[in-house]
């Protein structure tokens, strides 16, 4: 193994992407473009969820629970009201309405206080306390479910005002505290959850991508021919591709790193130095990865259709997006088999959780065995051509 | 290394493709210095032949030694210089980014690589033309660019698969007594050709039909041994002999 030849195909490999305007976009655009489109997607809160109140409540001596939640919801920037009906003027017709409103689309949900709602909620704090069985309380969300996401947040808002609402006028207390501390990741928000993901996601993309197509050109214009009657050994010309692809993950990387910090305030706890390793070995495997399905290729267009064979398992089964225990399980040990499923923990455990290589390593050692194998057999594959 | 006996030697040498043979018991003995011409008709084998030598194909059965090393090479690979058929160069790269990548795999010292980058594109005339896109160049621009990076390590053997295809004349004579040169310091040089006014020029010419040498010789011995006046005469002669 010689280092200067290996240097010469890195210096070669990366000359002629910078000669091509297009992949140099490519290159920084992409991983750019990802972060930027996923983080504005994603990383945005809910506000102004369109929702109507009915307040049927009668209240108990003047003093009405439906009015005060309701009160607290109107001060919600999650929800915006667009009916109220106090409880002057609502009647069982305008709950009807409120729920036709949802039936319309024109709210995603209808919050109705019955009648008796002060009155039920009190008899219910009262048998509480004295041991007697609870029933529930009345209040009524009429959702339309067609969002998760945006139904989840509207039961959230309501079972939250509550909350308050019992503490402020009773101060009353549910006895069971969900005392959460937060180990890790202390105000982390979505967009630090899928950072690394985009990262890992965007290297190994563009990688593979620019791997697989040049080693197709390598083979179809005969100047891999040409190098291998050269003193240059299969090994040596397999790493400086390694190499030099290495060092495209790791200018992405940079790029989205920079943006998140920048753009989308992402933190990084641990080290970005670890960060840029693992995404190095990430590139050098899947650059791996293409050089050998490439050889599996006779053209550009074939190679091109190992692209989602190869992608798609890696953005939906890797935990980019949605975490792992989210992947059912019966697909679960595919995603074991995914090199980005390890870089995605490596680096999310790096930024968020702050942890340092004497905890990752054991996902780095996966990623390293992989590049090296994937190295190993590109360089015997070449071997035995012919 | 055996530097006296042949630079190049091959004993019945094979080269088999799913039901074809496409080398078939090829004997062939190059002398230091000499400039080989194979020539044969499209399908022959002469690329074929070629590729087994210089180690890129296995050979099917038989032998081939460079340099007195059998192939597939280890120790001479940097006394060999290989240009192939097709144009066999980076189009995204510039004329000298090519000759400097080709040079930095045989390890050629950094000055020493600027020197002879320059001495190979004034063999092929493109010294002008050195920091354009290869993919810039014409056809015969990127022809001479896939030649000049066959000679830029200096090597001692060279094969040269159809090294004047869409060459114009004027280069041709140009390239040709640069061979003749290379030739008068002792470099081998094994090529083929279609021009026969080239083959006529080479010190030893070797006739291929159908994967075999049909006829081997000096120009001037070919044509005395058929009678005939010129080499094109020669070899329809000699191919019609194998038939019969
Ligand atoms: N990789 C291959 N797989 C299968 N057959 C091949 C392969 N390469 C060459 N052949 C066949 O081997 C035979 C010899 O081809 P070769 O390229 O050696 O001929 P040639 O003498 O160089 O011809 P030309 O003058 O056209 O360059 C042809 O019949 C060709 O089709
Ligand atoms: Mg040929």
């Amino acid at each position: 193994m010689r280092l200067d030849r290996t240097l010469v195909v890195a210096k070669k490999t990366l000359r002629s992407l910078r000669h091509d305007r297009r992949t140099v976009a490519f290159v920084v655009l992409v991983p750019l473009l990802m972060i930027a489109l996923f983080g504005y997607t994603f990383g945005g809160e809910l506000k102004d969820v369109k929702v109507s109140i009915v307040d049927l409540d009668q209240g108990v001596l003047g003093n009405s629970l439906g009015k005060a939640i309701s009160n607290d919801l109107a001060n919600s920037s999650t929800l915006m009201i667009m009916e109220h009906y106090g409880p002057g003027q609502a009647n069982a017709s305008k709950a009807d309405a409120a729920i036709g409103q949802v039936k319309d689309g024109k709210v995603w949900a209808a919050v109705v206080f019955e009648e008796g709602f002060s009155a039920s909620v009190l008899e219910a704090i009262f048998n509480m306390t004295h041991g007697l069985p609870v029933e529930q309380a009345p209040i009524k969300v009429y959702l339309d479910s067609s969002n998760p996401n945006i139904a989840q947040a509207v039961s959230q808002e309501v079972q939250a005002a509550m909350q308050r609402v019992l503490v402020n006028q009773y101060h009353l207390v549910s006895p069971i505290v969900l005392d959460s501390e937060q180990v890790y990741g202390k105000g982390a928000e979505f967009i630090d959850f899928f950072a690394p993901g985009v990262m890992g996601l965007a290297a190994m993309m563009v990688t593979f991508m620019l791997s697989i197509v040049s080693f197709v050109h390598e083979r179809s214009s005969f100047t891999l021919e040409r190098v291998l009657t050269s003193p240059i050994s299969e090994g040596e010309f397999v790493a400086g591709y390694a190499l030099a692809f290495g060092l495209v993950g790791l200018a992405q990387s940079l790029v989205i790193l920079t943006t998140a910090v920048l753009l989308f305030d992402v933190r990084i706890v641990g080290s970005p130095i670890l960060v840029l390793l693992v995404i190095f070995l990430l590139a050098v495997g899947m650059q791996g990865l293409g050089f050998l399905l490439s050889s599996r290729a006779k053209s550009e267009f074939q190679a091109i259709q190992f692209l989602p064979l190869v992608l798609f398992p890696s953005i939906l089964l890797a935990g980019v997006f949605w975490p792992l225990e989210a992947v059912p399980a019966l697909l679960r040990p595919i995603s074991n088999f995914i090199p980005l499923t390890y870089a995605v923990d490596a680096c999310r455990s790096i930024m968020i959780r702050g942890w340092g290589i004497e905890k990752v390593w054991p996902s780095m050692l996966i990623l390293t065995l992989f590049a090296a194998a994937m190295l190993a057999l590109s360089a015997y594959g070449l071997k035995k051509r012919g | 290394m055996d530097d006296d006996g042949p630079v190049i030697e091959t004993k019945g040498l094979r080269k088999e493709f799913p039901g074809l043979v496409a080398v078939d018991s090829l004997d062939l003995r190059v002398a230091r210095g000499t400039l080989y011409g194979l020539i044969g008709p499209n399908g022959s084998g002469k690329t074929t032949a070629i590729k087994v030598i210089v180690g890129l194909m296995r050979a099917s059965a038989g032998e081939a030694r460079v340099l007195g090393e059998r192939v597939p090479l280890r120790t001479n690979r940097h006394r060999l210089g290989y240009m192939p058929q097709d144009i066999a160069i980076y189009p995204d790269l510039t004329v000298r980014e090519n000759l400097e990548f080709f040079a930095g795999l045989y390890s050629i010292p950094k000055p020493r690589i600027g020197s002879r980058t320059e001495e190979v594109l004034k063999v092929v005339d493109l010294l002008d033309r050195k920091d354009g896109l290869v993919s810039q160049l014409s056809g015969g621009m990127r022809h001479r660019v896939s030649l000049a990076c066959a000679l830029v390590h200096d090597p001692e053997v060279l094969f040269l698969d159809e090294p004047t295809v869409g060459i114009d004349p004027e280069l041709r004579v140009g390239f040709w007594r640069f061979f003749q040169d290379l030739k008068s310091k002792g470099k081998t040089i094994v090529l083929t050709t279609h021009y026969m006014d080239e083959a006529v020029r080479c010190d030893v010419v070797g006739m291929m039909r159908g994967g075999r040498l049909i006829a081997e010789g000096t120009p001037s011995s070919l044509m005395t041994q058929t009678g005939r006046g010129n080499l094109e005469d020669a070899f329809l002669e000699f191919a019609g002999r194998v038939v019969a």
